[in-house]
């Protein structure tokens, strides 16, 4: 018993993560039909930089702010100049490779200012651990799916009540109708990057203290955060949140029982599975096809 | 440059044969062995990058499968270097059949996506199932290669790379050359065009994976061999990375591109060594180059550069196409192919675009269907074309049910129809589309297509011909070889009905085929009209163009706010109250009278 609390907390926390992360791939998909392979190194970035921040003498708060903005704008940027070029292009070939191509060069930035080891992130969320039901878990780590929900609701406000989260909509239904009702689409798309980045950074500085941080820890948590994206439909926001937290607590009852290596298995092959069976995603809607 | 390609495979054999009497140690050939196994690994990836656009991000671990089984079956079962090949290339089609299926339904991005995740399930598997795999320790002392029990020397094993790598690349040229490759390079341009033609997107995309897992399988099983030792991390993401580079380096889609890719490939990094934790930036920074610098690729730029200097193709011989009259005609009882659509009804959430709409088309007439904008024809087009679902009622072509059939199931029973936007496959000639609109008449399968049988030339041929005559009969003879998209607009529409033409269908619908066109044009594309209908082909012209469906129409259907007003002969329409009032309003003396 107190080992399933255990697994079922410690799988929220992580499944907050790949529900921030694949929030940030709905996002970024609904305004450009495009994505981002580096959004696992945003995360990493997010990470790293605070961790960097503190090493500098920052206070804990002012280097976490900075290390989310710094991901925000690096996402902007590889949007103007990695995404935007390959988006009038038929085959999604372009965006793909120069994002990933920006993501091994981040990486391999950032093992060599970081060194190829992992540290962690001092944080007031793991100083002690609280006891539920006998099982111990980090503040941090009940904080990290509160996020999650929050970061969802939050976006879903947007979208309905201002001016620029109707734009988003606008622009992910129609974009050429939406530049002829004057919505500048450009930067629409880029502000949805930069948006998705800063909850992927955001993911990132949450996660930092409780997994160890390194210049690899992006790659894996980014195609995870897509994996969600995709089993939740990636045109729904709860769809991802609920899916993503599902996901992880899945994925610590696999490793308790079985092992870490049955973990990706298990955990990609359902992704295949879904795929199969709901091409759209558990709860995504089926695209319309306008001829 | 009829000559280039045989030219390069020759000088490709002569490379091949001089290399190992050059090669300056054991190294420097080993090494050119492994260039030899990437080549595979690329030629066969370009089948899916360069006809298909499609991404996979997978290679490194269908390449472990490969190896894995290769290996597994060599030191296991005492399997000579054949059998294990094949043991590979079954086992990693299989694989690849499992993966592309449930991505190639939807978006491209989740192929690279799934093939990503397959990778690490891959990786993970091996270390998992030590009994088999031997687990992070790897499987060590694989077996010479031997064939039928003969084991092969150093130089024998290069002979076997080398013949294998070449025959690939002549195989899928041979692909690339035949109704697959066409057809897939179609799909990747327009899948709805693809659709109305009879082409199965899913299918193709399915072949082209499969034909990139079975590559990568049997490269694995050579690397076994090669190696004589392998382990899970050497089949890593980098890796997938690297072969996908090769093929963009090279030169998505060209012949010889990806082979290139893979000689440089192979020996960069050697040289990259010594920058040792840089080597993975310059990496990621090749990579953006080549996409900012050499989006087409060495061979693809080389290519575009000697297009320009080269004299253009000579157009195609008009009295090489075979004359419409042999091509189209229908016998004369195929003529009554009858469309009739009955109480159709199509919503879009609460709105009802048709609604109990029932519509005869009478074989080999010409039928106008008109209305305001927003009357529901595009709608009903796409719904009897099988782009949409009818909430209720049903369609049938010829006494066969067409509802709840598959756009290209429709196109095969003899629909073939236009789009209103054009939808054309921009980057094949004007010769191409109409070959690919022929597709389904083709019938020489797979095997033909790799061997190049002579019925494969001879059906090939006689596509050729019809589609050189149908560009004659729209008038498009002189533009064969020009790109489609730089076609002006008005002979794009005309290309998009000869494309139609081309499945020789039983009915014809035209989706607005006088829009945008010069008065002359809209002359010509009566008289075409005329003559198609002549050829027992009935037409279905969704038109706004009034003087046009009165010269045309034997019978013309009316719509408005998605329902059937009037269907009649064009003279009584002309009269018809509720016509009029549908598209002027009420005349004021009528409006006074209602009151």
């Amino acid at each position: 018993m107190t080992a399933a609390i255990q697994y079922i907390l410690s799988g929220l926390a992580i499944g907050g993560i790949y529900a921030l992360v694949g929030l940030g791939f709905h996002i970024m998909w609904s305004a450009a039909k495009a994505v981002n392979f580096a959004h696992g190194d945003t995360l990493m970035l997010g990470a790293v930089l605070a961790v960097l921040g503190v090493d500098a003498g920052m206070p804990l708060a002012v280097a976490c702010l900075l290390a989310i903005i710094a991901g925000g704008i690096f996402g902007v940027l590889l949007e103007r100049f990695a995404v935007r070029p390959f988006a009038a292009t038929a085959t999604s070939i372009g965006w793909m490779l120069t994002t990933i191509a920006v993501g091994v060069m981040i990486e391999a930035l950032a093992t060599l200012q970081f060194g190829g080891f992992s540290r962690p992130l001092p944080s007031p969320g793991v100083r002690s651990a609280v006891h539920i039901f006998g099982a111990g878990v980090y503040p941090q780590e009940l904080a990290i799916p509160v996020v999650a929900i929050l970061v969802m609701v939050s976006l879903r406000l947007m979208q309905r009540h201002t001016l620029i989260g109707r734009a988003m909509q606008a622009v992910a239904h129609d974009k050429r109708a939406a530049a002829l009702m004057g919505i500048n689409v450009n930067r629409i798309v880029a502000f949805s990057y930069g948006l998705a980045s800063l909850f992927g950074a955001a993911a990132g500085v949450l996660v930092a203290p409780v997994i160890q941080v390194s210049a690899s820890m992006g790659a894996l948590l980014g195609l995870k955060g897509f994996a969600v994206a995709i089993i939740g439909g990636i045109t729904s926001a709860p769809g991802i949140v609920i899916v993503g937290l599902g996901f992880g607590v899945m994925e610590k009852f696999v490793e308790g029982y079985i092992s870490t290596a049955s973990r990706e298995i298990i955990g990609f092959a359902v992704m295949i599975l879904v795929l199969l069976v709901f091409p759209q995603g558990l709860f995504g809607k089926r695209e319309v096809l306008k001829v | 440059m009829r000559y280039l390609i045989p030219l390069g495979f020759f000088a490709f054999a002569l490379i091949l044969a001089a290399v190992p009497l050059m090669a300056a140690n054991e190294y420097a050939l080993r090494l050119f062995m492994l260039f030899l196994i990437y080549g595979m690994i690329a030629v066969g990836l370009n089948v899916l990058v360069g006809l298909t656009g499609l991404v996979s991000l997978g290679q490194a671990g269908l390449f472990a499968l490969g190896s894995y089984t290769g290996a597994i079956l060599a030191t296991r079962l005492g399997f000579d270097i054949v059998a294990c090949c094949i043991g590979a290339a079954i086992v990693s089609g299989a694989f690849g059949v499992l993966l592309a299926y449930p991505t190639m339904r939807v978006k491209g991005v989740y192929l690279a996506v799934v093939t990503i995740a397959f990778g690490i399930i891959v990786e993970n598997v091996a270390i998992e199932w030590q009994s088999l795999t031997g687990g992070t320790t790897g499987l060590s002392s694989i077996p010479r290669p031997n064939v039928f029990g003969i084991k092969l020397s150093g130089f024998a094993f290069y002979g076997v790379l080398a013949v294998t790598l070449f025959v690939f690349t002549l195989l899928i040229q041979n692909l690339k050359i035949s109704r697959y490759g066409r057809t897939m390079l179609a799909v990747s341009q327009s899948e709805t065009a693809s659709r109305a033609l009879g082409i199965n997107p899913t299918g193709l995309r399915m072949l082209a994976f499969v034909v990139a897992s079975v590559t990568a399988g049997i490269a694995g099983t050579f690397y076994a061999f090669l190696n004589s030792y392998i382990s899970p991390d050497i089949f890593t993401f980098s890796d997938s990375v690297r072969f996908l580079l090769m093929v963009i380096l090279g030169g998505a889609g060209s012949t010889f591109g990806p082979v290139i890719g893979a000689y440089i490939l192979t020996y960069l990094p050697e040289y990259l060594q010594q920058f040792q934790l840089w080597q993975k930036f310059a990496y990621g920074a090749l990579l953006l180059l080549v996409m900012f610098a050499l989006p087409r690729g060495i061979l693809g730029t080389f290519r575009l550069a000697f297009d320009r200097l080269r004299p253009a193709d000579p157009i195609p011989d008009v009295a090489e196409g075979l004359p419409v009259e042999t091509t189209l005609r229908h016998k004369k009882e195929m003529w009554t192919a009858e469309l009739v659509a009955s109480a159709l009804t199509v919503r879009f959430g609460g709105l009802s675009a048709l609604s109990n709409v029932s519509l005869r088309v009478k074989g080999g007439e010409i039928h106008a269907l008109i209305g305001p904008n927003g009357a529901g024809k595009s709608t009903f087009v796409n719904t009897i074309s099988g782009f949409y679902r009818p909430d209720e009622g049903r369609c049938e072509l010829d006494g066969v049910e067409l509802t709840g059939r598959r756009s290209l199931e429709i196109a095969r029973l003899g629909l073939a129809r236009t789009f209103q936007n054009t939808e054309l496959f921009g980057e094949l000639s004007v010769l191409e589309n109409v070959m690919a609109g022929y597709d389904q008449r083709l019938s020489y399968g797979l095997l033909q297509a790799l061997l190049r049988t002579p019925r494969m030339r001879r059906e090939e041929s006689e596509c050729r011909r019809a589609a050189i005559g149908l560009l004659g009969f729209v008038g498009l003879s002189q533009y064969g070889n020009e790109a489609a998209r730089s076609l002006p607009f008005g002979l794009q529409r005309r290309l998009e009905i000869a494309r139609a033409l081309a499945g020789k269908p039983r009915l014809l619908l035209l989706d607005e085929p006088a829009a945008g066109l010069t008065t002359q044009e809209i002359d010509d594309l009566e008289a075409m009209i005329r003559r198609i209908a002549g050829l027992g082909i009935s037409v279905l012209l969704v038109e706004h163009h009034v003087d046009l469906i009165m010269a045309l129409a034997d019978t013309v259907t009316v719509l408005d706010y998605g329902e059937v007003i009037a269907s009649d002969n064009p003279a009584a329409i002309q009269n018809d109250p509720r016509v009029i009032e549908a598209y002027f309003g009420t005349s004021p003396e009528r409006a006074e009278t209602a009151a």
